[in-house]
């Protein structure tokens, strides 16, 4: 069973983007890169990248995730703003019952785009 | 159409006079993509929305992550649906113009004009929607529906921009006149599916046309939790249909209107930042609040996430922004 099953599925991933994103808007390290967004779009995405990283049924294509961030490296997007973004992730999914274990093995994952997301 | 289907075919996708039958434990999705029909697609899994499709009978399992505008507008996930019986896709043409006549014309405020427009033929809308208006000159421009269906007339408020062509139009126009429209568009209307849900409206200028479509409807279906109206402009003068509002008010004791200003505020104005005003006024039920957010774009962004960062639910704020239009 995946972590994302585990934790609830799509309803519980539902309630708990909006806490991830209120976290993202509200840390000064990372809010500016969402300042004209639209916030639907936004969480639609960011909702897709959760049930991404738990082994939920989404699709996230390396080539996604560097078109996705491509407009943020002109606004210096770097790896301490991908840090951020992990420890957000872990809070939200400890906010959902997950162990440090998975929170761990959620980051490796996440982790493992990094070089896409920063079109490396 | 119904009664040439087979039986046994129950389960078939209707476009107008084509069908597609779908498979024993086939997905509406994979119905289309074995048909050849180029359908939008991403996870298959119910969690992306890409496969977003409309229908007049959707099956209700296949719309359960949707916003409830959506499921009330038939909107549903193809890789989701599995219908028992014959599905009535819905048409993907965009409504044809009709014309309408302008019944009457009224000022509400130095800039905001009401007109009230009779269609020559069905116009099928929900409060809180808008229509675009069709100018001679090819431009075309959205206008927000104030009135509801039971009350025969399209009532419109149009704000005259300086130097605009379509609102300059309208402002123009004279009884009697005719005027090409065409919907109606929109996802920021009345969906009744929790009478005692707390209400929250909030606009600025014409913003107040849709948020009196919404309310009136929400009243007209019953609707017995709080409904908290709050309407912004600049200074008390841009304020506008005071009045009418707050007689409505008075007889329905669920509503409630709150004024609200940037600037020379009165006794019965707040003065403050709109967004600001809309959380106060939102108060300890915030968390439980549906919000419709109604005007400017600028301005219906900022109320969009500071409503979000005070603890609404992002799927509970529903908002039509007014775009300024692309030329023409
Ligand atoms: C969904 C939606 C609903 C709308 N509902 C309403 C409504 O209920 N009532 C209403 O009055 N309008 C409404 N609008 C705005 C309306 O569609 C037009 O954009 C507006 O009337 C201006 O059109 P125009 O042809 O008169 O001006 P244009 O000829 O398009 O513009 C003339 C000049 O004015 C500028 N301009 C355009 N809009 C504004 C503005 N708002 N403030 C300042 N300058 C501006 C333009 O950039 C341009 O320089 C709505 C828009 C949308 C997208």
């Amino acid at each position: 069973m995946s972590l994302y099953e585990r934790l609830g599925g799509e309803p519980a991933f539902q309630a708990a983007v909006d806490g991830f994103y209120r976290l993202m808007l509200t840390d000064a390290r990372v809010s500016h890169f969402f300042d004209s967004v639209d916030m639907d779009g936004q969480i639609a995405k960011q909702k897709a990248f959760l049930t991404y990283v738990t082994g939920g049924p989404a699709e996230y294509t390396g080539k996604d995730m560097r078109s996705a961030h491509e407009h943020l490296l002109s606004k210096g997007l770097a790896d301490e703003h991908v840090d951020v973004v992990i420890e957000h992730l872990g809070a939200t999914l400890v906010g959902l019952g997950a162990k440090p274990d998975d929170v761990a093995e959620v980051a490796s994952l996440a982790n493992s785009v990094r070089n896409d997301i920063l079109g490396r | 159409m119904s009664q040439s289907l087979d039986p046994a075919q129950a389960a078939t996708l209707v476009f107008g006079d084509q069908r597609i039958d779908l498979l024993e434990g086939e997905s509406v999705l994979e119905g289309l993509e074995r048909a050849g029909v180029d359908a939008p697609a991403g996870c298959r899994a119910g969690t992306c929305c890409k496969c977003m499709q409309q229908a007049d009978n959707p099956p209700p399992e296949s719309q359960r992550q949707l916003r409830p505008t959506l499921r009330a507008q038939g909107f549903f996930l193809a890789c989701q649906a599995y219908p028992k019986e014959p599905l009535y896709m819905a048409s993907t043409e965009p409504p044809a113009p009709i014309s309408a006549r302008v019944v009457s014309v009224e000022s509400l405020s130095s800039d905001v004009r009401r007109l009230r427009l009779r269609p020559a033929q069905q116009f099928t809308y929900r409060p809180g929607q808008y229509l675009d208006v069709l100018h001679s000159s090819a431009a075309v421009r959205s206008y927000s529906i104030a009135s509801l269906p039971s009350d025969g007339l399209l009532e419109l408020h149009v704000r005259r921009i300086e130097g605009g062509l379509v609102s300059g139009y309208l402002h123009e126009l004279e009884v009697g006149a005719d005027v090409s429209i065409r919907g109606a568009f929109g996802q920021c209307f009345h969906v009744a599916d929790d009478p005692d849900k707390p209400l929250l409206l909030v606009g600025a200028g014409t913003g107040l046309a849709p948020l009196l479509g919404i309310a009136r409807d929400a009243l007209d279906q019953g609707h017995r939790g709080a409904i908290r109206l709050v309407h912004g402009g600049l200074q008390p003068d841009r304020l506008y249909l005071r009045d009418e509002l707050a007689q409505l008010a008075e007889t329905w004791p669920q509503l409630s209107i709150h004024p609200c200003v940037l600037r020379d505020a009165g006794a019965s104005e707040r003065q403050g930042a709109l967004d600001q005003v809309a959380v106060q006024v939102a108060g300890s039920t915030l968390g439980e609040t549906r919000a419709f957010l109604c005007g400017d774009s600028d301005l219906v962004r900022i109320l969009q996430r500071s409503l979000f960062l005070a603890g609404m639910s992002s799927a509970e704020i529903l908002a039509d922004p007014f775009d300024a239009a692309l030329s023409p």
